[in-house]
């Protein structure tokens, strides 16, 4: 079990940050920070996979380790993943099911993309399998799966050139913006909520800036630097968020998608809004930690657990859904959700580093 | 709460609802037969089996719309509202084919004949003689009240349609947003599909039984009319058709596993292709120079048993 570090503790505030999120309508939805500004967690959550992927393909000396072993370990964690999204997005849909049937209200199932399923399962079960067909808020693990699975690719390239990834992986990203290419949805029209092709950016971002930051002390220079424009941005997005400013896509110049707001193509203004984050943020945790020992150890617990507190997390806020749903909502519902919600997360942070420490039964 | 009963058509056991819905008429047919055939044999008599829990259609006076196939109809009262449909017309006018985005709850285009993106598409076409429809279908996970606003203006540069129909208030309903927030969100995102000589057509929520007593649901219900009728946009009353469809009888109607609300949602997802096709149509013979449209009456949740009492609702409330 590694220690406390930034990266867990920020990592885990992005997991609760999505829970909460996950349970639209509630009233503590407000006070996250993905309702002030132009990015959201989902920047986070990515571009700290990224960083951690430069991490984890390194000896703790900073020697790589060989490119064969690097694609296996992103190889099998990209069957990890893909077996979570399989299982989250089974139970998700016994979940919407078993409520319709208990409400006896079928409404229930035309909950977020699931009516699809229930009304066309022989064509639908495929697009789960194949991840082409996606629940709404269970959008952000078939991204990860893709973006794992062609990692290797861009990792090989970065340890010959850290420019010529970024190259690759910036002409990527513009020209799907530009060409609005993007995963398409099957079966049924559309395309992937969180487009892979456009998101990759993110994580090769995290990946070399990670590479970067361990060799030399230039990127904390220059972040110092930068701090006051990290802030300026910062301020900009909350300014945008509150006053609800923000370009119209049919009025932008063509390509509209380099001026838009989109989250689905993490378009230009929110990949700068997100730097402006990171630039600002950087340094608080340095500053906080010592003053709020109990929440660090709660959240980095959660972020070294990342892929099973955001799979149980996807569960337990459509849990949370349903329930205000039944209920009709209401403070004291919400406030139940959300103290049950962290205590869940923080369980199964638990449970999964305590399994691990446990010799393995033999069956 | 308990798991909802199979469906039993015709049923005759004794219900709450059926001494007030038992026609007088008959009693006195019973009566007059009583009659003839001999006050003493009349006194032996069995009972009469209750007859089957039908509810007489709202409006009696109004016939279904006929040009619906007959599982689906409905009265046009109950149907839609209507209004003027200038781009789709600006479309015909120009002899072009008309772009189509169907958006929201089950839009999800999926592949299958029976869907029903595939059915409006077909309807529309058989509707409109000699026109090229051509539809594009999304779904649109999140909330009006909150990101998915933002996402349908991305899908709707990203379609340029001519119309969009959109299924509205699921999702909010489900996640019980505010509603003011939901309203707010809808007006804005309307008015600006509108701003963009883009026309709309709003369909309401569904009805199911155990939402009909629910006065929050009705509320996002009533929000959608009034945006539609504040902004001057067709409106597919779907809430008010399904509780027709659910008020008529069960006779002949195929039974279903999972009960009777679930059979009268199938219904209603296999009916909206005809429904929305019918408010597009009669919108276009909408002409220029009127805009508004006629607001249908505010809908109240039912209170808790007195659901027949205007002809409309369930005769067996569903389970709670």
């Amino acid at each position: 079990m590694r220690d406390p570090n930034a990266i867990d503790f920020w990592r885990g505030l992005a997991l609760v940050t999505i829970f909460i999120n996950h349970v639209p309508g509630n009233t503590f939805e407000r006070y996250t920070y993905s309702q002030y500004g132009v990015s959201d967690a989902a920047e986070l959550f990515v571009f700290l996979a990224g960083w951690s992927i430069g991490i984890a393909t390194r000896g703790r000396d900073g020697t790589p380790e060989p490119g064969g072993r690097s694609v296996l370990r992103l190889l099998s964690r990209t069957i990890e993943v893909y077996r979570a999204q399989l299982t989250v997005m089974l139970m998700a849909l016994a979940i919407i099911a078993g409520t319709a049937l208990l409400l006896d209200n079928p409404l229930i199932l035309e909950w977020h993309n699931a009516g699809g399923f229930f009304a066309d399962p022989i064509q639908t079960v495929v697009g789960i399998v194949l991840l082409t067909h996606q629940l709404g808020f269970f959008n952000i693990l078939p991204l990860y799966v893709v973006l794992l699975g062609i990692a290797p690719f861009f990792i090989l390239i970065a340890r010959r050139s850290r420019v010529a990834a970024l190259i690759v992986s910036g002409g990527l990203y513009l020209i799907s913006l530009v060409e609005e290419w993007n995963l398409p949805s099957w079966p049924g029209q559309g395309d992937w909520f969180f487009n892979p092709l456009c998101w990759q950016l993110l994580l090769v971002l995290g990946f070399v800036l990670q590479d970067w930051n361990r060799e030399s002390d230039t990127l904390r220079r220059w972040s110092r630097r930068l701090f006051p424009l990290g802030v300026a941005l910062v301020l900009l997005g909350i300014g945008l968020a509150l006053f609800e400013i923000r370009p119209d896509p049919l009025r932008v110049p063509e390509p509209r998608l380099l001026f838009t707001f989109d989250k689905t193509y993490l378009t230009p203004a929110r990949l700068i809004h997100f730097l402006g984050v990171l630039l600002a943020f950087g340094p608080v945790y340095g500053l906080i930690a010592p003053w709020i020992g109990w929440a660090v150890a709660y959240l980095t617990q959660l972020g070294r657990n990342s892929l099973a507190v955001f799979s149980m997390g996807s569960i337990l806020s459509l849990g949370g859904q349903l329930l205000r749903f039944w209920t009709g909502g209401g403070f004291l519902t919400d406030l139940c959700i959300l103290c049950l919600g962290l205590l869940a997360l923080g369980y199964t942070a638990w449970f999964v580093e305590w399994r691990s420490r446990k010799p393995r039964p033999r069956v | 709460m308990a798991l909802p009963q199979a469906a039993t058509p015709g049923l005759t056991r004794p219900r709450r609802l059926e001494g007030r819905l038992r026609p007088l008429a008959l009693r006195l047919t019973a009566l007059a037969l009583c009659l003839v055939a001999g006050a003493a044999l009349a006194e032996e008599a069995p009972p009469r089996p209750a007859p089957p829990a039908v509810v007489s259609p709202p409006a009696a006076s109004e016939p279904g719309d006929t040009s619906l196939s007959p599982e689906c109809r409905v009265p046009g009262s109950q149907l839609y509202t209507l209004a003027r449909l200038g781009a789709v017309k600006a479309a015909l006018k120009e002899k072009r084919p008309v772009r189509v985005l169907s958006i929201g709850g089950t839009s999800a285009g999926l592949g299958a004949s029976s869907t029903y993106p595939v059915k409006l598409e077909t309807a529309l076409e058989r509707s409109l003689p000699d026109v090229d429809v051509v539809i594009e279908a999304r779904g649109l996970p999140g909330e009006i009240a909150g990101d998915a606003a933002e996402r349908l203006r991305s899908i709707v540069a990203e379609v340029e349609p001519d119309l969009v129909v959109w299924q509205v208030g699921t999702h909010d309903a489900l996640a019980r947003v505010e509603l003011s927030a939901f309203a707010e969100a809808l007006d804005d995102t309307v008015r600006w599909i509108k701003s963009h000589d883009i026309d709309v057509v709003l369909v309401d929520p569904t009805y199911t039984a155990s939402l009909a007593t629910d006065a929050y649901y009705t509320s996002i219900v009533n929000a959608v009319r009034e945006v539609a009728v504040r902004e001057k946009v067709p409106l597919v009353l779907r809430y008010e058709a399904m509780r027709y469809l659910a008020g008529r009888s069960d006779k002949g109607a195929e039974g279903h596993m999972l009960g009777r609300q679930f059979r009268i949602n199938d219904l209603g997802l296999r009916c909206m292709a005809e429904h929305v096709t019918r408010a597009i149509t009669l919108s276009l013979l909408q002409p220029e120079t009127t805009g508004g449209t006629k607001e249908p009456p505010a809908l109240k949740a039912q209170g808790r048993g007195d659901g027949a009492g205007d002809g409309k609702a369930e005769t067996k409330p569903g389970p709670h």
